[in-house]
């Protein structure tokens, strides 16, 4: 190189040049909340029990004297959380008639041996109570979701949901891991 | 000592910054304009809901009137709505507003019932479309779904915190002796665009730092949060959630057993801490749950909580100040920090302002780009026309090579 002097740009670095449109693509972005609205209102009815009492709705089920309703609250593979396990979400709703006399009632995956290990305890109103449920490392397809229920009188009933009626996301879940390992 | 050459150095490396100050938020600028428009809106979306609706509003029937008690609220909406099942009541901050009751419906809906504090008449119910979270779910994770606890939205959002401090510091350095624009504040409104964007960008910048610093890093720490919780780290000392002894619960008379009064677990955590204000209490949501009385104390940034037994009104758990550690009483503080949602209307409406600023911040450093690349595309259009008549310089640099 010579003595020959080369002007410097003033806009050398600077965003710009000949795709100044390239600048205004961010825009696009905006669609993410345009495209995920309906299931973000989907996910709201859910939330405030409009769409009913989860996506998948087991029906009603005997309990000893009282009835309930029972529901896979989002019909999805086990949620990830971390130290915790692996955890799904079923909720149940209590018949008016019935609300009044149950004490507590509690969710395990897989039977219960007794009364002090009847699982989680599910918390919320009467009419519609929820509880986070653990899927046991050890858990098999052919298992079932247990509900136990402690009435006020002092009596405890229990009635068992089979695994693939429960929640056919976890058998497909159960499955696939089975598999990798 | 050479004084022309620092002099120059100094220059060089402030173009530097420019460019990097350039390149921090204009590749993104839409979605950083939007995040900062929808967050300026979320911040003021309660009182415009105040201005929409009439039924959430707080009025008096007559001059004198004093409100009920969470007994007495609870009495009414039972008597009004037979059968629901009351979950929560809560005392917004400002009187303005009506109580927040949250109740469920034997059909299994819930609904937020908006109660007048003095009568305890149910002036209206919440939708399943709530503004105020949709405004928030936007600006905050742009409506993604939360999978488990995260959601990729909430990344992407939380994320920019980085080009916005980024554009911060890079700013005030690219802005010589921007102490100056205190005292002599310049804003040309006849000199065109250019230089118009450019007074406002500065004039607007030099005066919306302390606020822009604290957006940047609460938002920061909303990014850091959410990695943490990603990764099973928490800095909570809160432990495991308290529940009610199963020989505390009363086992024999075969029905319900009673839960002492609202009023009664309210007036029992105030002797206990008189500076801690009932503004929210939440009934127990099973038989070995508590009730949970909580509100602000004295540093109104967090909210202290207490839970009593509802069968025998021991106060058996607390969650104050005075619980969490100094690194929770940070953490704790970012997000009120960022909504501005603690110390009464007039702060809001400060957040409100500045939140515009700082949208049109985004907006006027972008239409400065425009302005200077246009002007820039116009030279070089002259430049390139010029070289055709002559051997251009870098033709005779490209054929040294």
């Amino acid at each position: 190189m010579t003595g020959v002097k080369v002007k410097t740009n003033p806009h050398a670095g600077l965003p710009g040049g000949r795709h100044r449109w390239r600048f205004h693509l961010s825009v696009l972005l905006l669609v993410i909340p345009i495209v995920l609205s309906p299931k973000f209102f989907r996910e709201e009815a859910l939330f405030f029990g409009d769409s009913g009492l989860g996506q998948r709705e087991l029906g009603e089920k005997a309990i000893g004297p009282w009835h309930v309703h029972v529901a896979e609250y989002m019909a999805n593979a086990p949620t990830d959380q971390g130290l915790a396990g692996h955890m799904k979400t079923f909720a149940i709703r209590w018949n008016a008639e019935d609300a009044d006399h149950i004490k507590a009632s509690y969710f395990r995956i897989g039977k219960p041996r007794s009364l002090r290990a009847a699982g989680v305890v599910l918390s919320g109103g009467p009419y519609r109570q929820m509880a986070d449920v653990p899927i046991p490392e050890r858990v098999k397809p052919t298992d079932a979701l247990w509900l136990t229920v402690e009435g006020w009188d002092g009596t405890v009933h229990q009635a068992a949901i089979p695994l693939d009626e429960a929640s056919p996301a976890t058998i497909a879940w159960l499955k696939q891991r089975g598999e990798t390992r | 000592m050479e004084t022309t050459r620092p002099a120059k150095e100094k220059k060089k490396a402030t173009r530097l910054w420019l460019i990097v100050h350039s390149w921090l938020a204009l590749p993104l600028w839409v979605l950083i304009f939007f995040v900062c428009l929808t967050g300026t809106i979320a911040t003021v979306s309660q009182e415009i809901v105040w201005l929409a609706k009439p039924e959430v509003r707080a009025n008096r029937p007559t001059p004198d009137a004093v409100p009920l008690g969470y007994d007495a609220i609870l009495a009414a909406v039972e008597k009004a709505e037979p059968g629901v099942a009351v979950s929560f009541i809560s005392r917004p901050v400002k009187s303005i507003f009506a109580l927040d009751v949250f109740v469920s419906y034997p059909d299994g809906r819930t609904r937020s019932l908006f109660v007048n504090p003095y009568t305890g008449a149910i002036q209206g119910v919440g939708g399943v479309f709530d503004f105020r979270y949709f405004m928030r779910a936007l600006h905050g994770w742009l409506l993604v779904p939360f999978v488990g606890a995260t959601s990729w939205g909430w990344y992407l959002v939380s994320a920019l915190s980085i080009p916005m401090l980024g554009s911060l510091v890079t700013g005030l350095v690219v802005y010589k002796k921007f102490w100056r624009g205190y005292l002599n504040p310049r804003l040309r409104l006849r000199n065109g665009a250019r230089i118009f964007w450019g007074d406002f960008h500065r004039l607007a910048g030099i005066w919306s730092v302390p606020f822009i610093a604290i957006m940047a890093v609460t938002a920061g720490w909303f990014l850091i949060q959410h990695i943490l919780a990603d990764n099973n780290i928490t800095v909570s000392t809160a432990g495991v959630p308290p529940v009610v002894a199963r020989e505390d619960v009363p086992a024999e008379g075969g029905a319900k057993a009673p839960w002492i009064s609202l009023d009664r677990a309210g007036q029992l955590v105030r002797e206990k801490f008189p500076d801690l204000s009932p503004d929210f209490v939440a009934l127990p949501s099973n038989a070995f749950s508590h009730i949970v009385v909580g509100g602000r104390g004295a540093y109104p940034l967090i909210f202290e909580t207490a839970n009593v037994n509802p069968y025998n009104g021991e106060v058996e758990w607390t969650r104050r100040v005075s619980d969490r550690s100094a690194l929770e009483l940070v953490t704790e503080s970012m997000r009120p920090l960022h909504t501005g949602d603690f110390a009464g209307l007039w702060l809001k409406l400060v957040y409100f302002l500045f939140g515009l600023l700082l949208t049109m911040m985004v907006f006027s450093g972008m239409m400065i780009w425009l302005k200077r690349t246009a002007l820039a595309t116009a030279k070089l259009v002259r430049d390139i026309n010029a070289e055709r008549a002559l051997p251009s310089v870098e033709g005779v640099r490209e054929a040294a090579e």
